[in-house]
């Protein structure tokens, strides 16, 4: 009988606060928030570490936006979910957009995320000391035939008079197996992520790792930028500032030395097949290719994207101008 | 030549189909060149990149057909083996089945490790893609017994291993022409998944290249030449099939 109304006391207490939340949570005024629906370039890794920060700290859902960051790839494109409604919001390179504005995608850039193009070559430097483009003579470079690295390498070897003669290009797969086995000398890597997972395995093997950057030699591909479609930026301004200042905010608040152990753990947390240590030197190679010394982070490079749009003329892979300056939207500025 | 008349015509009526819902949902739909190529565009691609990509398709079903002679005697040697009751037999069957079971692209690096990404790693991988239905085919057939004709043998004392295979061989060649012709299909998307993954030529190489450059169009021509070429292919097979079944026959 005792143990009854025991269990009968409990059930009350519990009933009775139950009720209490119930009433708090009603009498709590409802915060709307509008789902989004984020398509990221390539997988999820320190590339979206804006994006993942402004998530893990609620920046997107203080701005009144409830987010969904979708990995991207080659059949996951930014653009055409925009078209087809399946997001709002997404991150493509200067290639991917003057290729689709000159086919007839209605987008629009509101915020250049890297500043500097992650794309460099990796090679072993205690093999080969490469100061400038003509130490590439003789040397065999990998490239992704239709990828951005192969109108990169092109435009460079046109600007410094390489011919084929120069140098013997190589069909770069998946794995890193021509580049360890020395069949060709220069890889190319995405030097914030994949570059340094490649550092670190050099350097277990007694090889040291460089990376050749064609940026430092005058040529400009315009990496990761934040895009929408001309209908949402539009139909919506206030979603759109409100996205933009939100991821802005979380690649401001990531890159910031004192939050690196935190932003690695967030990280980790979408990509545990790196360690926290290593996701803590990508973070500190992103904060290089983010930053610049005067401009806020986030700015359109105007000039760069001109230069991307005379890469992909002179490359032959877009038959037109497209006139990039009219998809070109500072939505913050 | 009925056989490839009739082969084209089905899947120029299919390709047709296909092209047309594409262009219904475009303009249906609003939607840009960037997404779905227009009929227009679609023109200029065969125009300017046909020669090319003809060159590439047929370098491609140059290799799918090696690759399904190579995939053919694979299956033809494993299958023999597997058909014996001793632990050589069942040895050889587990291990064809587990082979099966691991995707071509988790083992496609260890291929190109050794083999390098030329013309031997998409023969491996075509091979590898299409032996497993002919493999399949081919134990049935020879592990089921034609008891009305091995009777006559088995009474008189004649029967041997090579007769039994013989026998059984001939009594199902309809159906193993028929797993043959199938199997080719399989050869030609094999040689195209190679050559995706890895490789600098032939049609794979170029759909991962237009895809990269997120080009439909040139992604729809290279659909148009591989159907054409797996029909042409296909009604081939047909015809050998025919011929040699006919002559055996005769016999």
């Amino acid at each position: 009988m005792r143990i009854i109304s025991l269990i009968f006391c409990i059930f009350c207490i519990i009933v009775s606060f139950s009720g209490c939340t119930s009433d708090e949570k009603t009498a709590r005024p409802k915060v709307e928030v509008q789902p989004v629906v984020l398509r990221l370039k390539w997988l999820v890794n320190v590339s979206a570490a804006g994006e993942i920060w402004a998530l893990k700290h609620h920046i997107f859902e203080a701005n009144g936006l409830h987010v969904e960051l979708k990995e991207g790839g080659l059949e996951h494109n930014a653009i055409k979910d925009l078209e087809l409604g399946r997001a709002q919001f997404g991150v493509a390179s200067a290639d991917q957009v003057i290729r689709a504005v000159e086919k007839g995608a209605d987008i629009v850039v509101l915020a250049q995320i890297f500043q500097k193009n992650p794309l460099k070559w990796a090679y072993d430097a205690s093999k080969l000391h490469i100061q400038g483009p003509q130490d590439l003579k003789g040397l065999t470079v990998g490239i992704t035939y239709g990828g951005n690295d192969e109108a990169v390498f092109r435009a460079l070897m046109a600007k410094y008079g390489l011919s084929k003669e120069d140098i013997r290009l190589y069909a770069v797969r998946q794995d890193y197996t021509p580049f360890w086995n020395g069949e060709a000398q220069l890889w190319p890597v995405y030097s914030n992520v994949e570059g340094l997972v490649l550092a670190q395995k050099m350097q277990e093997h007694g090889k040291r790792l460089s990376f050749f950057d064609p940026d430092a030699f005058g040529v400009h591909l315009v990496a990761n930028s934040l895009i929408t479609s001309r209908r949402i930026y539009e139909a919506q301004p206030e979603l759109v500032q409100n996205f933009t200042k939100a991821l802005l905010q979380g690649w401001s608040q990531v890159i910031e030395p004192q939050n690196e152990l935190e932003a690695a753990q967030a990280v980790h947390e979408f990509d545990n097949s790196l360690d926290i240590k290593l996701i803590r030197q990508q973070l500190a190679a992103t904060r290089e290719l983010v930053t610049t010394d005067t401009l806020p982070i986030g700015t359109i490079d105007k000039a760069a994207w001109k230069e991307s749009e005379e890469i992909m003329l002179q490359q032959g892979l877009i038959s037109k101008p497209v006139g990039i300056e009219g998809v070109l939207k500072d939505s913050l500025r | 030549m009925k056989a490839f008349f009739s082969r084209l015509f089905q899947f120029s009526a299919i390709y047709t189909c296909f092209l047309s819902l594409l262009w219904l949902a475009k303009y249906g739909m609003g939607l840009s060149d960037y997404l779905i190529p227009s009929p227009v565009e679609f023109l200029n691609t065969i125009q300017e990149d046909g020669l090319d990509y003809v060159a590439y398709s047929l370098n491609t079903l140059s290799v799918a057909v090696l690759g399904h002679i190579i995939s053919i005697l694979l299956a033809g040697s494993i299958s023999i083996l597997g058909s014996l009751k001793s632990t050589i037999g069942t040895v050889t069957r587990v291990a064809a089945y587990n082979l099966q079971a691991y995707p071509i692209v988790a083992v496609s690096p260890i291929i190109f490790i050794f083999l390098g990404d030329g013309l031997a790693s998409r023969l491996l991988i075509a091979a590898m893609i299409c032996y497993f239905p002919l493999l399949l085919s081919l134990l049935g057939i020879f592990s089921q017994p034609v008891e009305d004709v091995e009777h006559f043998f088995v009474e008189t004392g004649k029967i041997h291993h090579r007769l039994k295979l013989t026998i059984r061989l001939f009594e199902n060649l309809k159906k193993l022409l028929t797993v043959l012709t199938g199997s080719a299909t399989l050869a030609m998307v094999g040689t195209i998944v190679a050559e995706f993954l890895a490789a600098t030529a032939g049609i794979g190489h170029a759909i991962k290249i237009a895809l990269y450059q997120d080009n439909l169009a040139r992604i729809l021509l290279a659909l148009l030449l591989i159907g054409i070429c797996s029909s042409v292919y296909l009604a081939a097979i047909e015809i050998l099939g025919e011929v040699v079944s006919r002559n055996l026959q005769k016999d």
